[in-house]
């Protein structure tokens, strides 16, 4: 009826195993454990993979009018200005604040 | 303008609609906007996250063994399982396979109270050993000063989401509900397709909650 893409039964269960090979992995490589930053730095680039594939297929982002995708990007923008500017901020102190 | 038989359209479509596409194409481009506001009210907390893992990075290495991480593990499995029925219930709603929509709604549903009994299990047990946010901690395990800090966010952030998990089971039974009126086909499926998008949403928060909470030590 109307024009919006169907996702066949291979699609989303392709998905669903890549999500829980990626699981795997980020579970498997917690236990090398990685020299510091290199740890924190795999666990997400492998949760932003996770969440894509999320985005993309389950949510038919890959399919869908390209303005629903522009303003899921945006709250990510504005997301990175609120993070980096209060690290602009707090990471620079010479010492923290005894509250915190 | 496209010139629709209103006797083809399902009794669902509103006639301000140009045709029942629009329809959908309306709605699911508000819940975008509502997510929109969703990835920002959880984004403050990341961002408090965020900003004390940079002051005491010590401090979430030796926290972090306090959560069972084999129980993240099978609640990432659960609720990505979740996803996929719901994605599920939509692909049978667009080929008009009724009876499949309230099958992959009732593992979904299934499925989201698994990870609840889970977390409540997690939170209770470390409700016993004094593990409490803020100023109510009184666990002695972890030699730091600021050792509640990293509950609190763990508090706040699991539970957020917790909340939002509820309001999810709630949103399914509704579905299921009205899947089993036979309200939703081919013709007619924008309730399903926009709680399903709230329910990805939900599912990827934990996606990232898991790494930063579990997976640390």
């Amino acid at each position: 009826m109307t024009g919006h893409h169907i996702a066949t039964d291979k699609l989303l269960l392709g998905v669903f195993g890549a999500l829980l090979v990626l699981t795997g992995l980020t579970y498997g490589v917690h236990y090398l454990h990685l020299p510091d930053p290199w740890s924190i730095i795999v666990a997400m680039i492998i949760a932003i993979i996770k969440g894509s594939l999320v985005a993309l297929f389950f949510m038919h982002l890959y399919w869908d009018k390209k303005f629903n995708a522009m303003v899921f990007i945006t709250a990510f923008i504005f997301l990175a200005l609120l993070v980096s500017l209060s690290l602009l901020d707090t990471v620079f102190q010479p010492e923290i604040h005894p509250g915190f | 303008m496209a010139n629709h038989t209103p006797s083809t359209q399902s009794q669902f479509f509103q006639h301000h609609f140009v045709d029942a596409e629009q329809q959908l194409d309306a709605s699911k481009m508000g819940m975008w906007i509502f997510l929109a506001t969703e990835i920002l009210m959880f984004g403050g907390l990341f961002a408090a996250y965020i900003i004390y893992r940079f002051w005491y990075p010590e401090l979430f290495v030796m926290a972090s063994k306090e959560l069972n991480t084999l129980w993240g593990t099978v609640n990432t499995v659960v609720l990505l399982g979740s996803s996929l029925t719901v994605a599920m219930a939509i692909k049978s709603a667009q080929l008009n396979q009724k009876k499949n929509i309230a099958i992959n709604l009732g593992i979904t549903l299934a499925l989201a109270a698994i990870f609840m009994v889970i977390k409540y299990f997690e939170w209770t047990h470390k409700f016993h050993l004094g593990i409490f946010p803020g100023k109510f901690y009184v666990f002695e395990g972890i030699d730091h000063p600021k050792a509640s800090v990293f509950f609190s966010l763990y508090y706040l952030m699991t539970g957020l989401h917790g909340i939002h998990v509820t309001i999810g089971i709630g949103l399914m039974i509704w579905l299921l509900v009205k899947a089993n009126k036979g309200h939703f086909g081919s013709e007619y499926y924008n309730p399903l397709e926009i709680t399903g998008l709230y329910w990805h949403l939900v599912d990827i928060i934990w996606i990232f909650l898991f790494p930063l909470f579990y997976l640390i030590d």
